[in-house]
């Protein structure tokens, strides 16, 4: 069969057909119609002669297969060992197939392929650091995820993310209007707590520009409020953006390079329209690989950055309690075991090692953090990164994957994870429900706004 | 009295004396009645997966889905519908706080009723996500009164008529005074039963009173009493006052066991969602899970309303 339906090479461009495929519970339709869709192999091999570069090109050539990276993969540890999940096979096997194979490949190839990509690789990139030749087997899967997504073999997930950042700049159905409305409520909620609390929208000029991931907006807009209260406590002099708010990018995650530079560009124009001196983003990892690191390349920027300095959240709450700016009461600090899982997306990409731990010498009393073990560059990814943890027809591998982070965890003894980032908070929320070892998570915010000084203006009167 | 009910319930039989309480309520006053059951929350990241609240499963979320649990709702308070005509069913996704505030906030209603929480571990769906329970939560934040019935011996049959208001002379609580009395003065044989503990926990005055003090501090609240309320409420006469020594939320408890109250009115001043203590923090909170009849809290938020 040619393309289906559902299952096809288009990408999502209107409400229309998101709703329709929503509306196909679980993919089902679609997985029965991914059986039947033919490879475009002119297509697939056309576009690898146009894309795949000289690095990924000689990243295939130089492998020695020497196998170093195998241990360095949670996927090869917690699956006994199997050659298979090997990093090097892994890519091996698929990109370095079908550029071998000039793109002749079988929709049985595809799908094999497909389960690699999305369900033994959560582009952690750990494989990269352990690598004698300096491969990134991280990247080159994302690679392949987008000769995959062109073909139209992509978890039906994703296909849907890739679509919401199509249809609304954002990874869920979040329109512009839900966001500062969204904003609104929460400063009428949390006002009478802080006096003066509210979000500057659109504000040119200021010192920060926020972004947020849209699930904020949608499912617990607490997290908004959080933000708010924080920057208003520490005095910062900064804004929301009514267009171009969504820091995150499903996209990415799914290998639409299209989706992934509308996106990109969108929180660019906001940037270019307010002249903020900065931008942060809410704690979200892949959300600063996608926008920060990655971003500037898919909006096809000279220099190789976003157009003003950006910085994750962990490094301006670092900033602000180094400078005093948020103050933390110390009779408030944790007095609790408690560990810090960094996204991989701030650590391996972006070098955010040591500012997790600064944070931890003001919240947490001397001797009660246990950093877990390998740690900082070498830490493990939360097992649900890449998109893994949305992807219902690979949850049993991914509930495998979480196995490394749990037993990280317990060696802790610690209670209490800390995560700065989406999907290791879910991964972590999801890893109790599945193991139940008694343990909360939490992002910094929440923590952080019971323990902050609040200064005397912001107090309620009475 | 009351136009527009919200019945925030889980649609489970942990709510059915909150439910029926409200439709005693929307039958007393004719009033609408909007039931709004919260029928999961979203799990697995950005998938379509939710967890269902009232079976615990997990289950992948579509438009048959939510009208299916809507239609479930609708025959679970079959009766109820039937009887009261003014009656409207909606579902929504997410988080039951979150959702029961954003559909308050969009919908104005004069009175939120929600019912105990359902506390079989393996119904966690409601707790597991973010700490801190639905009903702290609501009551941290609603723009109108709530009405909690908590425990099924809380849940009265035959109309109000005594109503104990618990006051600590703070601000928020005339704003609860003012809703008392609107609600004694507007419904038949209303008697209005003003009350205050004298906190002797040791915790609390961090030494032990003698008892004469105590009694010239019984004296003092029972004269702030009649200046504060008394004074306001001009000609109407079915009233009493007391004023009692204890553990707060113990002797309100006590009290309205004594009087036979229908229902208790006061005001809620906690500002933090304090998750692993949940429910145990504050005097309000304690009053919800121990008495026999159904609770009002009013908020900050709901200040605005009766300034």
């Amino acid at each position: 069969m040619p393309e289906g339906t559902l299952c096809n090479r288009q990408p999502i461009q209107t409400e229309e057909s998101l709703k329709t495929l929503l509306g196909d519970t679980s993919g089902e339709q679609y997985y029965k119609q991914m059986k039947e869709l033919d490879v475009d192999q002119n297509l697939l091999w056309s576009t690898i002669q146009k894309t795949c570069k000289s690095r990924i090109r000689t990243w295939l050539e130089i492998c020695a297969h020497c196998g170093m990276c195998a241990e360095s993969c949670l996927f090869y540890l917690i699956n006994d060992r199997d050659p298979k999940q090997v990093p090097a096979y892994k890519i091996q096997s698929t990109l370095g197939e079908i550029i071998k194979r000039k793109g002749k490949v079988d929709n049985e190839f595809m799908h094999m392929a497909m389960k690699t990509a999305w369900a033994k690789c959560t582009c952690c990139n750990r494989c990269g650091l352990y690598c004698p030749n300096g491969i990134d087997m991280g990247v080159m899967m994302g690679y392949l995820r987008g000769l995959l997504y062109g073909q139209g073999f992509v978890p039906w997930e994703l296909k849907i993310g890739a679509g919401m950042h199509r249809v609304y700049q954002a990874q869920m159905d979040v329109t512009n209007e839900d966001f500062v409305e969204t904003c609104e409520w929460m400063a009428e909620e949390y006002e009478e707590d802080y006096v003066g609390l509210h979000f500057p929208v659109d504000k040119e000029g200021a010192d920060i520009l926020y972004t947020i991931n849209a699930r904020e907006v949608k499912h617990y807009p607490e997290d908004l409020a959080e933000a708010a209260v924080l920057f208003h406590i520490a005095g910062e002099d900064w804004t929301i953006t009514s267009k171009g708010w969504e820091l995150t990018s499903l996209a990415m995650f799914a290998g639409d390079w299209e989706a992934c530079k509308i996106q990109v560009v969108s929180v660019y124009d906001a940037m270019e329209r307010l002249k903020p001196k900065r931008m942060i983003g809410t704690e979200c990892g892949h959300a600063h690989r996608a926008t920060v690191v990655e971003g500037p390349y898919w909006a096809g920027r000279e220099d190789g950055l976003p157009p003003v300095k950006c910085m994750h959240y962990v490094e301006w709450v670092a900033e602000a309690l180094r400078t005093g700016k948020l103050q933390i009461d110390p009779d408030k600090r944790i007095k609790e075991y408690v560990t810090i899982q960094d996204s991989c997306n701030y650590i391996r990409n972006h070098g955010l090692k040591k500012i997790t731990r600064e944070i931890m010498t003001y919240m947490v009393e001397p001797g009660y953090f246990i950093d877990m073990n390998p740690n900082e560059e070498h830490n493990y990814c939360c097992g649900g990164g890449g998109g893994f943890n949305g992807i219902g027809l690979y949850r049993k591998e991914r509930n495998q994957a979480l196995i490394t982070k749990r037993d990280q965890i317990l060696k802790t003894g610690a209670k209490l994870v800390i995560a700065p980032c989406h999907n290791c908070w879910d991964a972590i929320r999801d890893l109790e429900e599945e193991y139940k070892i008694g343990i909360r998570w939490s992002f910094l915010k929440p923590l952080l706004i019971k323990m902050v000084k609040v200064p005397e203006h912001m107090q309620p009167k009475e | 009295m009351f136009k527009n009910i919200l019945l925030a319930t889980s649609a489970t039989n942990a709510c059915d004396h909150a439910a029926r309480v409200a439709f005693e309520l929307a039958g007393l006053f004719k009033s609408h009645i909007s039931i709004l059951h919260v029928l999961g929350v979203p799990s697995r990241g950005f998938s379509q997966m939710i967890v269902d609240v009232r079976t615990g499963e997990t289950v992948p979320l579509n438009d048959d889905y939510k009208a299916w649990v809507l239609e479930e709702v609708k025959n679970y308070y079959e009766n109820q519908i039937k009887a009261h005509n003014d009656t409207e069913t909606n579902v929504a996704v997410g988080f039951p706080h979150r959702e029961i505030l954003r559909y308050a906030r969009e919908n104005n209603p004069d009175l939120i009723v929600l019912g105990g929480s359902t506390d079989d571990p393996d119904l966690s769906g409601y707790k597991k996500n973010i700490a801190g329970t639905t009903l702290q939560r609501i009551t941290k934040s609603a723009q109108c009164p709530v009405l909690i019935v908590n425990r099924p011996a809380a849940s009265f049959w035959g109309g109000i008529s005594n109503i104990v208001f618990g006051t600590d002379f703070s601000k928020a609580s005339d704003v609860s005074f003012q809703y008392a009395k609107k609600i004694v003065t507007s419904i038949n044989d209303g008697e209005l039963h003003i009350f205050h503990s004298f906190d002797i926990s040791s915790a609390h005055t961090g030494l032990s009173l003698s008892q004469d003090e105590i009694e010239d501090q019984l004296r003092e609240a029972r004269s702030k009493i009649r200046k504060r309320y008394i004074s306001q409420l001009k000609g109407f006469n079915k009233y009493s006052i007391d004023v009692w020594e204890g553990l707060p939320y113990v002797e309100i408890v006590k009290y309205a066991r004594e009087k036979q109250a229908d229902l208790i009115i006061m005001s809620h001043q906690a500002r933090e969602v304090i998750p692993d203590k949940a429910r145990l923090g504050s005097n309000m909170e304690q009053v919800i899970m121990r008495a026999n009849c159904p609770v009002i809290s009013i908020n900050r938020h709901t200040s605005a309303l009766f300034e």
